[in-house]
């Protein structure tokens, strides 16, 4: 029972309070590159979940065997593997979505997510844990994109999940899908996060304030 | 023409406030009594020597030196009786030793003083003492003790006496008065001082918006070697120690160090004629004239004792004219807040200035909008803009880095900025905040 | 008797930040009247609705902000007015809207308000609006010339032309006339370069701005557009350069404190704009180097300082006693 809570806190702190995109600001270059669509926020998300939660299984499985000088290119190792299976699974089922993400599948090998949580949770910790990690960090990281990309997607051309939303009066802010749309949505969402925090925590603070 | 940089003209359209009062002779105003302050000036307080119920004479010593080379003797200004020697609230945080006099209105003088000599009989040895012993200090507003700035170090060597007829300050035409009306005793002045230093160069700078001082200085240095008299530009502050020895011999003082570090000494005017009255006739200094501008009925230049209280000098010029706000003793631009009109002026007052309640208001400093009008007046180069966040701070190390020591308090960033914000008095705030912060170090 | 103690200087200049904004709206009242002479009242009321949506959207971000109202020093009603003054004559409506808010709440208010922005609002603004619906920022209609009944005709401005054929263009002595008095397709408040000048003159006149970057911005894209192979008089009456020499170059918070960093700023300008034109995909280089020389601004702040007095010579001489 207590072992079940403990690791459910382990997957919401992925989600919400170490939030990889708003929180931790990890992995910000596929964040940005091909958030233009919501549903190109599922997929790279999926992708990055895949390849999070077997990555942290397998490392947190040799986390005893692999010397601490070689870490790093020992996790690239395992990480790229399952970067090539997700690869060639989706150039063989989804290929409309392959092509949306481009170069940004194989580039999952370098997102810092990954690398960081390998390198600060799965060599720390048990199997268990570490997939429960990855789990609530790839979804977070999902979360995280698909809002932006809805963001982008609504207002750069009107539509969400390629549905029309705004009606056809609507003209689309062609800036919310360059690069610019992407740094300024960014911004402000981090900026809500902020001060949602913030406010939570004083609040936090003056509950207990109280109790004292 | 070199010059120093930034630099503004305050209250350009009204002339700087110097209309009302110069063209008006200066005219003598005795009060009924008085009250000098001991203490009211840089180096160690003086030791009263006359107690409750003495009878003095006018030019009498009240007061011994202070200990160390800074101290000065006061004399009694008016003759009468003393009717108190007590601490008073003054100007700054402290209260000062002060010592009443009730006017007799006989104005006998002490023995000794004698008429005009000449320039022969004195010696160059014995001008500096007699400065001293004449109780002269810096009548331009900083009041240093006179003879300390005339002694030059080991060392350092003066080739040039600057005597300061600037008078940039706002409102102020008192040496501007004094120019006109005793020329001669201001050139005389400066040739002592040059005997006394062997210096062969004496420049008297005075602004290009005092025509008639520069013509009447012009007439009496006529002929005398050594002497110049220098036009300058009228800026704000042309008449700031460092930018004046800039202006005139091109040197710049080096940060933190005294102009005799360019080999130059700078004294005020009304200095200068305090020098020849207490060389040449034994006179020490117990008057000056003071310009009360501001918000009162009429205007005046006035010849003021040491001491007196500066409500009988303002009722001497009709009164207030409205409800005052604010009063400063100095001008606009640097004056310090007097904290009721019954405080006395004192030797380095050179104007009372009375600002009516609208005028005393100050409007709420706005957020800084980055103009950099700031930047431009500042005659230091310094960054205001910047300096300000640091002084807000409290940072004493960044403040530094932004060399607040630098800054002279001219007030002319405070002026120039439209969003109103409080610079010059945070400045002055972290300059003694460092200055005490040193001599807290030094403590230790 | 209560007396004020306050420390020195006791007296101001009497210039406040509004009015030195208000000095600029009045030297942008040629410019207006000149934009509603050519393009009739539609210009008058984009004009209206970026004014007010800049205003409103100060008020109320600064009430949920619960940050002190700042309306009253003008600087958003300014704001606005330049936002609107950029616009083509027969924007739609929203454009104004978007553009406004865009440069008071996101430009100016989310980095902390006045003083502290670090892009113009209204450039960055019209970066936005030209960039998210190019089609509607660059539709400029010909003049109708005080006949406000007449039809409107569309017509590609001077440097569309330019950028079209892309070789270097000089105009005849008419067509120079034509740009003088503004009787030409363009933005609302570009089109009549002789009312810019007015505004400038008084500009100078009240010494809200000095001739610094004005001058350097104009004077250094004349000699890049000569050296680029280009007109230099057509160059400088095309397009917004002047505006946005006169206007937008000269705000305060984002160009340089010295004067020799806002003389380095203006040839920045000017020589941005030139190779923006002749080389850059956009037809008009203004807004992209203005807004690029803002960038620079807080570098050229650090870098250029004002000699301290008396600073340099000690560190002279300290070197000469080691």
């Amino acid at each position: 029972m207590r072992k079940s809570k403990e690791l459910g806190s382990v997957f919401l702190n992925g989600i919400i309070t170490e939030n990889p995109t708003f929180r931790l600001v990890l992995g910000t270059c596929p964040t940005m590159a091909i958030t233009t669509q919501a549903m190109n926020g599922i997929g790279m998300g999926a992708a990055a979940t895949f390849v999070l939660v077997c990555s942290n299984i397998v490392i947190s499985l040799l986390r005893n065997f692999i010397p601490d000088k070689v870490r790093i290119p020992a996790f690239v190792v395992v990480i790229c593997t399952f970067v090539t299976m997700v690869q060639m699974f989706m150039q063989a089922f989804v290929p409309a979505l392959y092509d949306a993400l481009g170069v940004f599948i194989p580039l999952i090998v370098v997102n810092c997510i990954i690398l960081a949580r390998a390198e600060a949770f799965a060599s720390k910790n048990g199997v268990l844990r570490s997939a429960m990690d990855g789990l609530g960090m790839g979804i977070g990281f999902t979360l995280a994109i698909t809002i932006i990309g809805t963001i982008r997607e609504l207002l750069g051309n009107g539509t969400v999940f390629g549905a029309n939303i705004l009606g056809t009066a609507y003209e689309p802010m062609l800036l919310m899908i360059l690069p610019t749309g992407g740094f300024l949505t960014y911004g402000i969402l981090l900026g809500v996060m902020n001060y949602l925090t913030s406010r939570h925590d004083k609040k936090k603070l003056r509950k207990g304030g109280a109790q004292l | 023409m070199s010059s120093f940089r930034g630099g503004i003209h305050p209250m350009k359209r009204q002339h700087g406030g110097k209309r009302p009062t110069r063209d008006l002779p200066i005219r003598e105003f005795i009060s009924d009594s008085v009250c000098i302050p001991l203490g009211a000036r840089q180096g160690p307080p003086s030791v009263p020597c006359v107690k409750k119920g003495d009878a003095v004479k006018v030019g009498q010593p009240i007061a011994l030196p202070g200990p160390g080379p800074l101290g000065l003797p006061v004399h009694a200004s008016i003759s009468g009786k003393v009717t108190d020697v007590v601490r008073m609230a003054y100007t700054g945080d402290t209260p000062v030793m002060c010592v009443l006099i009730e006017n007799d209105f006989h104005n006998t003088w002490i023995d000794g003083i004698y008429g005009q000599r000449e320039f022969s009989a004195i010696t160059p040895e014995s001008i500096i003492p007699a400065i001293r012993d004449a109780g002269i200090c810096g009548m331009g507003g900083a009041s240093f003790p006179t003879h300390v700035k005339l002694s030059i170090p080991e060392g350092a060597r003066c080739d040039i006496i600057i005597i300061n007829g600037t008078e940039c300050e706002t409102f102020l035409t008192a040496d501007d008065r004094l120019m006109r009306e005793t020329p001669m005793r201001i050139v005389n002045g400066l040739r002592l001082v040059m005997r006394a230093l062997s210096v062969s160069r004496g420049v008297i700078a005075i602004e290009d918006n005092k025509p008639e001082a520069l013509k009447s200085i012009l007439a009496a240095s006529a002929n005398l070697p050594g002497i110049e008299v220098k036009k300058l530009r009228t800026s704000y502050p042309q008449g700031g120690e460092k930018q004046l020895i800039l202006t005139v011999t091109g040197r710049e003082v080096p940060s933190g160090k005294l102009p005799v570090a360019v080999n130059a000494v700078v004294l005020n005017v009304a200095t200068s004629a305090a020098i020849a009255d207490a060389v040449l006739q034994g006179k020490p200094l117990i008057e000056r004239v003071t310009t009360i501008a501001g918000c009162v009925k009429t205007p005046a230049n006035l010849l003021l004792r040491n001491g007196t209280i500066i409500g009988d000098a303002i009722g001497e010029c009709g009164g207030y004219a409205k409800t005052p706000g604010k009063i400063a003793l100095g001008g606009g631009m640097t004056g310090i807040c007097a904290p009721n009109d019954q405080v006395p002026m004192t030797i380095s007052t050179s104007g009372i200035v009375v600002y009516d309640e609208e005028e005393a208001q100050s409007l709420d400093e706005q957020p800084c909008i980055r103009c950099g009008k700031c930047v431009g007046a500042c005659p230091s180069g310094l960054r205001p803009y910047i300096l300000k966040h640091y002084c807000d701070e409290g940072d004493l190390i960044g403040a530094q880095s932004e060399h607040v020591l630098d800054c002279i308090v001219c007030g002319s960033c405070s002026y120039e900025c439209p969003a109103q914000r409080w610079l010059t008095a945070s400045f002055k705030n972290m300059k003694d905040k460092l200055a005490l912060a040193a001599k807290g170090g030094n403590g230790k | 008797m209560s007396l004020r103690i306050s420390t020195a200087p006791h007296i101001r200049k009497g210039v406040t930040t509004q009015k030195v904004m208000l000095h600029v709206l009045i030297a942008l009242v040629p410019c207006v009247i000149a934009g509603i002479y050519r393009f009739g009242f539609g210009a008058a009321l984009l004009l209206a609705i970026s004014m007010c949506t800049a205003m409103l959207a100060e008020l109320i971000f600064q009430k949920l902000a619960k940050k002190p109202v700042t309306t009253n020093d003008l600087s958003a009603l300014l704001t606005g007015l330049i936002v609107g003054l950029n616009l083509p004559p027969q924007a739609p409506w929203w454009l104004a809207v978007v553009g406004s808010a865009f440069a008071i709440i996101l430009v100016k208010q989310l980095f902390g308000g006045i003083g502290d922005n670090f892009m113009n609002p209204a450039m960055a603004a019209r970066a936005v609006l030209l960039a998210s619906w190019p089609v509607h920022m660059t539709k400029f209609i010909a003049p109708i010339n005080g006949n406000f009944g007449a039809d409107v005709i569309s017509g590609a401005t001077q440097l569309t032309a330019i950028n079209s054929v892309n070789s270097p263009l000089t105009l005849s002595g008419a067509d120079l006339f034509n740009h003088f008095t503004g009787n030409i397709p363009g933005a609302i408040g570009e089109v009549s370069k002789a009312m810019i000048v007015l505004g400038l003159v008084y500009l100078l006149l009240t010494r809200v701005i000095t001739w610094h970057i004005p001058v350097t911005m104009v004077a250094s894209a004349a000699l890049m557009s000569l050296i680029l192979g280009g007109d230099p008089l057509s160059n400088i009456v095309s397009g917004g350069l002047l505006f946005g020499a006169v206007y937008m170059a000269t705000d305060y918070t984002t160009s340089p404190m010295t004067k020799k960093g806002q003389v380095i700023f203006g040839a920045g300008c000017g020589i941005f704009v030139c190779i923006i034109r002749k080389y850059g995909a956009y037809p008009e280089g203004v807004t992209y180097a203005i807004l690029f020389m803002n960038c620079l601004t807080p570098l050229l702040d650090k870098f250029i300082r004002p000699r301290v007095y008396g600073a340099e010579k000690k560190q002279k001489e300290a070197k000469a006693d080691a």
